[in-house]
Order: structure tokens, then C-alpha cells, then sequence
């Protein structure tokens, strides 16, 4: 007798190999990361339950509850590294985002060279990190720095500043670095929800008096919305998760003055080998991830009515 | 898995053809491949070698190299999924912790052990046992110090005859460096944010003060060595007075540290030896090649810290015998030869605790290039070495004590603060 799968466990079937995919690729190393957080972990001595998974031997080391949670909290570093992290979180979401809408409000209008210029503005997105880092080290550096050398030629000063010298000053050039590989994303995404919004919005509010800042105030802004959510939210997680720039420039120096929850994060689990502490470290900043969306979504998508 | 019996068996059985037969034991093509893995540096070197070694000594070697940032914690997380690497480079840092979590296996019981041992200065003989001073973990990749290095063609040009003797000295000279203008900022120490740069800088110069930093025990003990003080207060000074550039304190490795040097505007440089090579020997890099950047004594007690990395073999290696004709190959003398030392001093520079190598006119020629060999050969002599970084807790000390000598560098922090922090963040990670 042939089998017969009924409608819902037929369109199961077809996306259960999807759904396979996602729990290999996504769902279990969340999991497994997660459980890490709450054990003793040496990779060099597995010892303790395991569990076979695909017939591959997954250890699940020494559960020592909330143990890493208690150590991370207890460390100055760790709280000191927060406050850092929020900053810089707040000030690359706020540069980002401003930059993002300024570019788009110039490459939505018309004029000549337009094509070319949205062409180049997705450069700087296109690098590498590591090459960003890299590229501006070159144009900062106190020895060697082309601006610098700029300043120096045009007579504005007489000894090279050193941009990464204080602490706070290091922070804020890679709060400003970050931003200048970030923001050509922020733009194009406002760039398209500002195609998307009816020419005859513009033309009944130009009927009705309004002027540039006005129509941009009634008619852009709340059509924006939820783009602006969308880039709020992806700037805010980068923020939070932006490592490489800080290999690359500083390595959370000088003194621990550029160190982030995720590079105290990173050097926790893979120069002290303490992946235990580590994750729990890195989980703290999934937690405010998750906090800070849905505070966004509160705020920007509340009131926001989809057409139906 | 080859057992210890067996394997020693074999070993006597082609021990004793290969005295009989002049080395004939490799002359048959290894069975089993043999897997080495390394971190990034020079890796079309190592290829050649390696080519070098499958046909001249018949191995099938498969060479892979990981990026330095990943590299042990990748070999650790490999170990985890149970993949074996027969022979590993491994740095000092991790090789006890490799040990007493059973990745790497001593290698006394091996053919040949006995006469590398005593060929080997006896300080980095130390430095590669185990913690228990009982077993040798492995054989030496390199070794390097820290030296003190001055731009020969700006002290002349400022009228100053003779490099400084003493780092009172040196700072008067970077002093007047600095007043006279030849140098916006005369000294480059290397107080990069790496594990190869502030701490064991700061190893250096308290050695170099004839100071100790750890005692016999391994507790940190700079708060009570006047030594450390000095150095620190002497530091504090030099940064305080603009004679370093700000932005070392924010260099990210040693090797960017050194490139400062190259452009000429420092006078005073102290770094790993080795980095003199490309500072004074590559004129198509450097400003001050060839050989117008010169080595002098580290000044005081001259001791600096010294270190050695090395080649380990996997203790589940299941080619136990290939494994370890390859490790003596890379760290030793296979047949009577030091191919791969030899290459790495002459390509460059790094050093091996092998004295006899620096008797060999090839190696006397290629130092002649870019260094004084006998000056070099006298600081190694000197060189220091600890036994800290055997400890469970010193990576981490390692890494977070650069926070607090950056912080006494530039005075936030007092010196007799920062020295007694240092202690309690050792005490802390016990």
C-alpha cells in the first residue's frame, strides 16, 4: 500500500533537510556555546558525559552552574569593559546611522556623477576589517601617518599627533574607523527604502507647502521606519561584536583602555585558554543584543502599521 | 598503537644498523605519512625543508601552517575531535600545559636524545623540561634574547662617540638627541601590547638591573626588588620626557615595533635579536642597511630574558619512529647534520642553543652581514631564562600584567603601586 503523507507532513518533509541544516549549522553550536558557559572546560582533557551526535564523540565537560557568571562578574575588568562596550556602541550607532541617512539624502537626489558615486560608496563596506585596520593605521599613525604628513605640510602643526596615545582618544578613532567601513551598508539600505516611497506623497506635500526639511520630516522619516529599525539593529549587534578592528589597532590597549566585552571576551577564551569564562563573557553580550532589539522594536516598529 | 617496548625495540634494531651502516635506516620511504604543523612564519621556507627532507630522508611529511593567533588553541581544539599531528611547533608558554594534559610526549626515551642534550647550552637545555626539571618536552625551534640596538650614523651626527654603556646613559644621549633635534623621539623600546613585547621587555631591563621578577617558587617578587623599581621609574621618565614614541604602548607586534626602527629616526632600539637582521640587512626595508644599526651590550648586569620554542611530538602519534626522525631533523642534527637550524640563522636569523652551529663558516659569514656574531654569542651568554611560564596561571599574568606597566609607564598608576598590583594579579590567578 503506497504511503500517503497528509498535506502538512508533506511540506514537512520538503523542508526538513532546511531544517536539518539549521540545527547542525546554527541551532546546536548556539546550544552547545550556551552550555559551555556553565562548565569547567578543558579541551585537552575531555573528561566527564558526552553525548554522540552524527557518531561524532561531543563532550560535555564538568557542569559548574553558574560558577563563569559569578567569576565574570566579579572581575572589575569585566564591568569596566561594559561601560567601554556601551559607549562605543552608542557612539558607532549614532555616527552610522547619521552618516547612513546623510549619504542617502545626497545620493537620492539628482545629479551628475550619481551612478559613480553610489558605486564608490560601497567601497569602504567591500574591505576586509583587517584591511580597514590596516589602511588607517597608515593614514593615522604617529611616525608614518599620511594625515600627519598633511598637517604637518600645511603648517597646521609642529609635532605629530598621536591619535592612539589616550586611551579615550584610541577609542573614539575606532568608533570613527568602524563607522567609515560601516555606514556605505546603513546608506544603501536607506537608499532603497527611500526609492520605495511614492513620488505622489512627495507631490501632494509639495502641493501642500511643505518645504525640503518638512517633507523630509513627514513624508521620508516615517517611511523609513522600518528600515531604520532594520539598520539600528544591525549596527547595534556589529557594534557590540566588532573584534577585528581592535586586533588590528590596538589589542584593546594602551592598558586595557580600547578593551571591549568582546576582545576581553575573545583573549579570555583563546589566549588563557578559559573557554568556560569566555563564553559566559560572550553571552552576557548576546543578552544585550537581545535586550537592545527588542527595546527597537518597542520603540520604532510600536506604532508602525504595515500596508495590508 | 606502538607501544614504548616496541617502539624502543625497533629503535635498537635500527640504531644499531645505522651505526653499522652509516644512517642507512631512512633509506626506506616511510609507511605512514607524517603530519607537522606550525604557526605562520615563513612558511615557503618550511616547504623547502620539508621538500628537502621527503627526498634526501625518504619522509612523507605533510606540512600545514595555522596563523599564529589560532594557532595553539586550534591544535588543542584538533586534539579535542581526536585528530593526531605527530609533530607540533610549540611555544614556550603552552608546552607544560601540553604536557600535563597529555598532547605531547618527552622525548628523553628517544634514539639520539642523550647527544642533542649535550650539545645544548644548558640554560635552554632548562628552559625545553618540564616543570619538575625530570623531562625534555622537546627540541628546539629557536631560541632569541633581548638586545640593544643604536643607529650608528645618528649618534655621529649628534657627536656622540661610543654607543651608551649604561641606560643612564642612554637616556642622556636620547636627552640630547631630543634638545638638539636629530630625533623627535630617540628610543624605541619594545612596549607593544603582544606576548612578545612589554613582558618580557620588562624581564629585560629588571634582569638587566639585576633584579628578579619571580622567585624559586614562581611568585611574582618585583615589589620587593629595588632592581624592578628602577627600571620602572627609569621608564616613567623616558615617556614622561617625549623620548618614545606614544604609540608603541598601541603596537601590536614585535615585528611592527621593529619596522619603526628601519626608517632611521630612532637611536636606541631593544628588541629580539633576531630583527637586527632585517634592520641592518635588508637595505630594499630598512634606512639603516646594511650594518648601519649595530648591537651593544645590554647595559647593567647585561642579561636580558631569553626564551626557546620548539618542535613537540604528539603523545598518540601512531608513527612514533617517522615522528621523531622528523622532530630531530627540524630541531636537531639528523646524521650529523643541522640542515634546518642552519637555514632558519641563515634566512632569518634566528638563533638555536647549539653552540657548535656558530663555528660553521657559513653561519660566520651570513652573521658577518648584519651583526657582530662574538658580541652575539657573549649576550647569549648572559641571556636569562624563568621558569614562570611553566605555571598553569602565566599566560594569563602575562597578558594582563601589560595593562599595569602601560599604566606605569605613563604614570597613571605610581611605580610602588603598579609593582605591588602586579603581585596581587599573580596571587589572584594561583
Amino acid at each position: 500500500m503506497p504511503l500517503r503523507l497528509s498535506e502538512g507532513w508533506f511540506a514537512f518533509a520538503l523542508v526538513l533537510p532546511a531544517l536539518l541544516g539549521i540545527f547542525v549549522v546554527v541551532l546546536f553550536p548556539l546550544a552547545y556555546s550556551l552550555w559551555l558557559s556553565f562548565t569547567d572546560v578543558n579541551l585537552l582533557r575531555a573528561t566527564g558525559p558526552a553525548i554522540e551526535l552524527f557518531g561524532v564523540r561531543v563532550p560535555l565537560f564538568r557542569w559548574v552552574g553558574l560558577q563563569n557568571y559569578a567569576r565574570i562578574f566579579d572581575d572589575p575588568l569585566y564591568w569596566s569593559s561594559l561601560w567601554r562596550t556601551l559607549y562605543f556602541v552608542g557612539a558607532f550607532v549614532l555616527e552610522a546611522t547619521l552618516m547612513g541617512l546623510g549619504m542617502a539624502l545626497v545620493l537620492n537626489e539628482r545629479f551628475a556623477g550619481r551612478p559613480l558615486m553610489r558605486s564608490l560608496l560601497l567601497i569602504p563596506w567591500s574591505l576586509s576589517r583587517v584591511v580597514v585596520g590596516l589602511l588607517w593605521v597608515g593614514i593615522l599613525d604617529f611616525e608614518f601617518g599620511a594625515l600627519n604628513g598633511l598637517l604637518h605640510n600645511w603648517g597646521l602643526i609642529d609635532r605629530s599627533i598621536a591619535f592612539f596615545k589616550e586611551g579615550f582618544t584610541a577609542l573614539n578613532v575606532l568608533v570613527s574607523v568602524y563607522m567609515w567601513n560601516q555606514a556605505p551598508f546603513a546608506t544603501l539600505l536607506f537608499l532603497a527604502g527611500m526609492q520605495s516611497v511614492p513620488e505622489d506623497l512627495y507631490s501632494a506635500a509639495e502641493v501642500d507647502g511643505a518645504g525640503y526639511w518638512q517633507r523630509f520630516r513627514f513624508v521620508t522619516l516615517p517611511a523609513l521606519r522600518p528600515i531604520l529599525f532594520l539598520v539600528l539593529v544591525l549596527a547595534t549587534v556589529n557594534g557590540f561584536l566588532m573584534l577585528d578592528l581592535i586586533y588590528v589597532l590596538t589589542m584593546g590597549g594602551p592598558a586595557n583602555e580600547t578593551t571591549t566585552i568582546s576582545w576581553l571576551g575573545f583573549q579570555t577564551a583563546f589566549a588563557f585558554f578559559k573557554f568556560g569564562p569566555g563564553t559566559a563573557i560572550l553571552y552576557t553580550l548576546t543578552a544585550l543584543c537581545l535586550l537592545v532589539t527588542i527595546v527597537y522594536q518597542r520603540l520604532i516598529l510600536g506604532r508602525f502599521e504595515p500596508e495590508r | 598503537m606502538t607501544t614504548r617496548r616496541a617502539f624502543l625495540g625497533t629503535a635498537g634494531l635500527l640504531g644499531a644498523s645505522a651505526v653499522l651502516a652509516d644512517g642507512r635506516w631512512g633509506l626506506a620511504r616511510a609507511d605512514k605519512p607524517v603530519n607537522l604543523s606550525g604557526w605562520v612564519f615563513k612558511p615557503d621556507t618550511v616547504k623547502d625543508y620539508i621538500d628537502f627532507y621527503n627526498n634526501k630522508h625518504h619522509g612523507q611529511v605533510k606540512y600545514e601552517a595555522i596563523p599564529w593567533a589560532q594557532y595553539h588553541p586550534t591544535m588543542e581544539t584538533r586534539a579535542l575531535a581526536g585528530e593526531i599531528v605527530d609533530v607540533m611547533y610549540c611555544n614556550h608558554n603552552n608546552r607544560e600545559r601540553w604536557y600535563e594534559n597529555g598532547l605531547l610526549r618527552p622525548v628523553d626515551d628517544l634514539p639520539g636524545v642523550d647527544e642533542l642534550k649535550k650539545k645544548m647550552t644548558p640554560a635552554n637545555l632548562d628552559s625545553l623540561k618540564s616543570k619538575d626539571g625530570t623531562k625534555l618536552l622537546g627540541l628546539p625551534y629557536f631560541t632569541s634574547l633581548f638586545i640593544l640596538i643604536y643607529n650608528e650614523p645618528m649618534l655621529q651626527q649628534a657627536g656622540i662617540k661610543a654607543p651608551a654603556k649604561s641606560w643612564d646613559e642612554l637616556v642622556e644621549h636620547c636627552m640630547k638627541l631630543k634638545k638638539d633635534k636629530v630625533s623627535e623621539t630617540p628610543f624605541l623600546p619594545n612596549w607593544n601590547n603582544s606576548p612578545s613585547g612589554t613582558m618580557p621587555q620588562f624581564m629585560s631591563d629588571c634582569f638587566s638591573e639585576g633584579a628578579n621578577v619571580f622567585d624559586a617558587k614562581n611568585r611574582v617578587i618585583v615589589d620587593q626588588e629595588p632592581g624592578v623599581a628602577k627600571a620602572m621609574e627609569r621608564w616613567q621618565k623616558v615617556y614622561k620626557a617625549d623620548l618614545v614614541n606614544p604609540e608603541v604602548l598601541t603596537k601590536t607586534s614585535s615585528t611592527d615595533t621593529h619596522r619603526l626602527f628601519w626608517s632611521g629616526r630612532y637611536a636606541y632600539h631593544t628588541n629580539h635579536s633576531y630583527y637586527l637582521k632585517t634592520i641592518a640587512a635588508e637595505p630594499e626595508n630598512s634606512k639603516l642597511a646594511p650594518k648601519k644599526a649595530k648591537m651593544v651590550m645590554y647595559p647593567g648586569t647585561g642579561q636580558s630574558y631569553m626564551w626557546t620554542d620548539s618542535y613537540v611530538v604528539n603523545a598518540k602519534s601512531k608513527n612514533l619512529e617517522d615522528a621523531w626522525k622528523l622532530t630531530r631533523f627540524l630541531g636537531g642534527n639528523l646524521n650529523g647534520d643541522w640542515y634546518v637550524q642552519r637555514q632558519w640563522c641563515l634566512i632569518s636569523g634566528l638563533d638555536n642553543p647549539y653552540p657548535e652551529m656558530y663555528d660553521h663558516p657559513e653561519i660566520i659569514a651570513s652573521y658577518d652581514k648584519w651583526i657582530d656574531l662574538k658580541l652575539l654569542r657573549e649576550q647569549y651568554k648572559k641571556g636569562k631564562v624563568i621558569s614562570a611560564y611553566k605555571e598553569p596561571w602565566y599566560g594569563e599574568y602575562d597578558t594582563k600584567a601589560v595593562a599595569i606597566v602601560h599604566n606605569m609607564i605613563r604614570g597613571t598608576t605610581a611605580v610602588p603601586k603598579g609593582l605591588k598590583e602586579l603581585v596581587a594579579l599573580q596571587k589572584s590567578l594561583v
